[in-house]
């Protein structure tokens, strides 16, 4: 059994975060920084107590020294952070306050006598390692997203803070193509280099039109061979999406690919090679070439 | 501003098997540059603008990739072996940054891979640190980064010194050619052990082993396309989700 925090930056993983501790079978006490919305949250997601440092509307990372010596006073033997780009900020400085060890990547915590076993994904997701720490861990959280189960609501405790750093937000903008219709699409029909020249775009529309979808592709396909609008490529640095639906035709499945569609619900993958990794991701699949299977797929939605 | 560019030379991730027992085949794995890093010397250069601009880089790689790059001086801590704990890492860094002095920014590719070692850094540097960055420069004594955030791009200005994590949006572009990789020979690499700088380099956990994650396999229809596409209709129905 052993006590764990779980740092906590954005409402959406909070409930995985807070899941995620409880398998240490310890005190659970949540550390909010942001706004009260997002510590009355974490109050029903079902730790013990949650203390909470008002972020004043400046970056979150600013209080990353203040966040340390609040978590580190109590020294836990485990600190949960979302892996958001603030919720990793301020475990790095909480981890350093602890002398604990950084793990990226967990997924599953459990406590072993006075040991700690976390179970995090590696290499992209292809392997779950299991590492075992004796002295305090840090991590940041990579699983799914859990349902909060409606726990009722423990008080909140704010917390006061050290002078924050001097970080300051100049300008904020729309992303480039953050209107675009992608992102609000259900079904999101995505082409990547298995297409052999632009023209043979039309049969990707002609579905795409009998689905009510959208058209996105692979960062190559929009990049470098420019057959489709920039606004449209999907992953690491182009439209992260949540459809319904996603079907990837013609690409391969690449890492940086796969994080642009980790919230949409169901992936589809069509590709000539089966030990593309996108089968490894994809819920549905159909090995085949696509100039085959376009047309079939017509077919078959017209029955 | 004086910045140090750290980088790594690793085995590439995207090269190593998996094999069906969940255990990891590293055999035809290639080393290489991180991904991020050509981005994080791009960042790094704007934000040093003329001023001095150190390498820094840990393991036995090839210390002369940023060299190559235009960057006049590099730091190698050779012996420094890779380790799991992204904090251990941090540290051999912070060690190695001490033998440099006065330095006003870190940049460092933000690996998804290793997480963990930008802000294990600032946190042991005691400095500020913002994560995710896609461009920097230096504006009155402050670092200025760009970064994505959801739907939204923010400017973000920060004081010295700080530590800058910088995420490429691209693979690179212009690689160097081979004017650029003689000119990389000629410049300094000073190579440092860990017990010149008094670090270790000992993990502080351990691997019990790796497996295949619980996912479920995807569905895979394959033969006669129209059969496949048939029954891949149907559960899709199914699922809700035409
Ligand atoms: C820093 C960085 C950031 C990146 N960000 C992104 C990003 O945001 N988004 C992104 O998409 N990529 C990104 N990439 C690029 C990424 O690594 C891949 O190179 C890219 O996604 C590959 O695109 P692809 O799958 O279309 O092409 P390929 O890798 O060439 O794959 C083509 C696929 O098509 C299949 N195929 C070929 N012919 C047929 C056929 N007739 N029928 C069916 N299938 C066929 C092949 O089997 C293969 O699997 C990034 C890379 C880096 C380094």
């Amino acid at each position: 059994m052993s006590d764990a925090w779980i740092i906590v930056t954005e409402e959406k993983q909070v409930a995985a975060l807070v899941a995620a501790a409880k398998g240490l079978g310890g005190k659970i006490t949540a550390i909010a920084v942001g706004p009260r919305a997002l510590a009355d949250a974490a109050a029903i997601a079902g730790p013990d107590e949650v203390k909470w440092v008002d972020a004043k509307g400046i970056p979150v990372e600013a209080y990353a020294g203040s966040v340390a010596r609040l978590v580190a006073a109590a020294l836990p033997k485990v600190v949960v952070a979302s892996g958001t780009v603030e919720g990793r900020v301020l475990a790095g400085a909480t981890a350093a306050r602890l002398g604990a060890a950084v793990i990226p990547g967990g997924l599953k915590l459990s406590a072993l006598g006075d040991r700690t076993v976390v179970e995090r994904a590696d290499l992209d997701g292809r392997v779950v390692e299991t590492i075992e720490a004796a002295g305090p861990v840090v991590t940041f959280y990579a699983g799914d997203d859990v349902a909060s189960e409606g726990f009722a609501a423990v008080p909140v405790e704010p917390v006061g803070t050290d002078a924050a750093a001097d970080i300051l937000v100049e300008k904020t903008e729309p992303a480039a193509g953050a209107g675009a219709g992608i992102n609000q699409a259900a079904v999101v029909v995505s082409v990547g280099r298995g297409l052999k020249k632009k023209d043979d775009l039309a049969i990707v529309h002609d579905l795409a039109n009998a689905l009510g979808a959208e058209i996105g592709c692979s960062m190559p396909v929009a990049d470098d061979l420019g057959w489709v609008e920039k606004e449209r490529y999907v992953g690491r640095s182009g439209q992260h999406i949540a459809p319904q639906l996603y079907i990837a035709i013609g690409i391969r499945g690449a890492p940086q690919h796969l994080e642009g569609i980790r919230d949409a619900k169901v992936v589809v993958g069509i590709n000539n090679d089966p030990d593309a990794p996108i089968f490894k991701f994809a819920d549905y699949g159909i090995v085949g070439d696509l100039y085959d299977v376009i047309p079939a797929l017509q077919a078959a939605l017209g029955k | 501003m004086k910045t140090v560019i750290v980088y790594k030379w690793a085995r590439n991730a995207e090269d190593a098997v998996v094999r069906n027992d969940g255990t990891v085949d590293w055999r035809n794995a290639k080393m290489t540059a991180g991904e991020d890093d050509f981005a994080a010397l791009e960042a790094a250069k704007a934000i040093a603008e003329g001023d001095e601009l150190i390498g820094l880089t840990i393991g036995d790689g090839d210390a002369s990739w940023a060299l190559a790059r235009g960057v006049l001086q590099t730091i190698s801590v050779t012996d420094a072996s890779n380790l799991t704990d992204n904090a251990s890492t941090a540290a051999i860094i912070v060690a190695a940054m001490r033998q440099i002095g006065g330095v006003d920014a870190v940049v460092i590719g933000d690996s998804e891979e290793y997480a963990g070692v930008p802000v294990a850094l600032a946190g042991q540097l005691g400095w500020p640190a913002i994560a995710h960055v896609s461009s920097a420069s230096a504006v009155d004594g402050r670092v200025q980064v760009v970064r994505k955030q959801g739907s939204s791009e923010q400017t973000i200005s920060i004081a010295a010194p700080a530590v800058i994590a910088v995420s490429a949006a691209s693979p690179e572009k212009k690689t160097p050619g081979m004017k650029e990789q003689l000119a990389a020979r000629k410049r300094p690499v000073t190579k440092l052990t860990l017990a010149a700088i008094g670090a270790a380099s000992d993990d502080k956990v351990s691997s019990k082993g790796t497996r295949l994650p619980e996912t479920a396999a995807a569905r895979i229809f394959d033969g006669d396309p129209a059969a496949a596409a048939e029954q891949l209709v149907a559960a899709l129905r199914g699922e809700g989700v035409l």
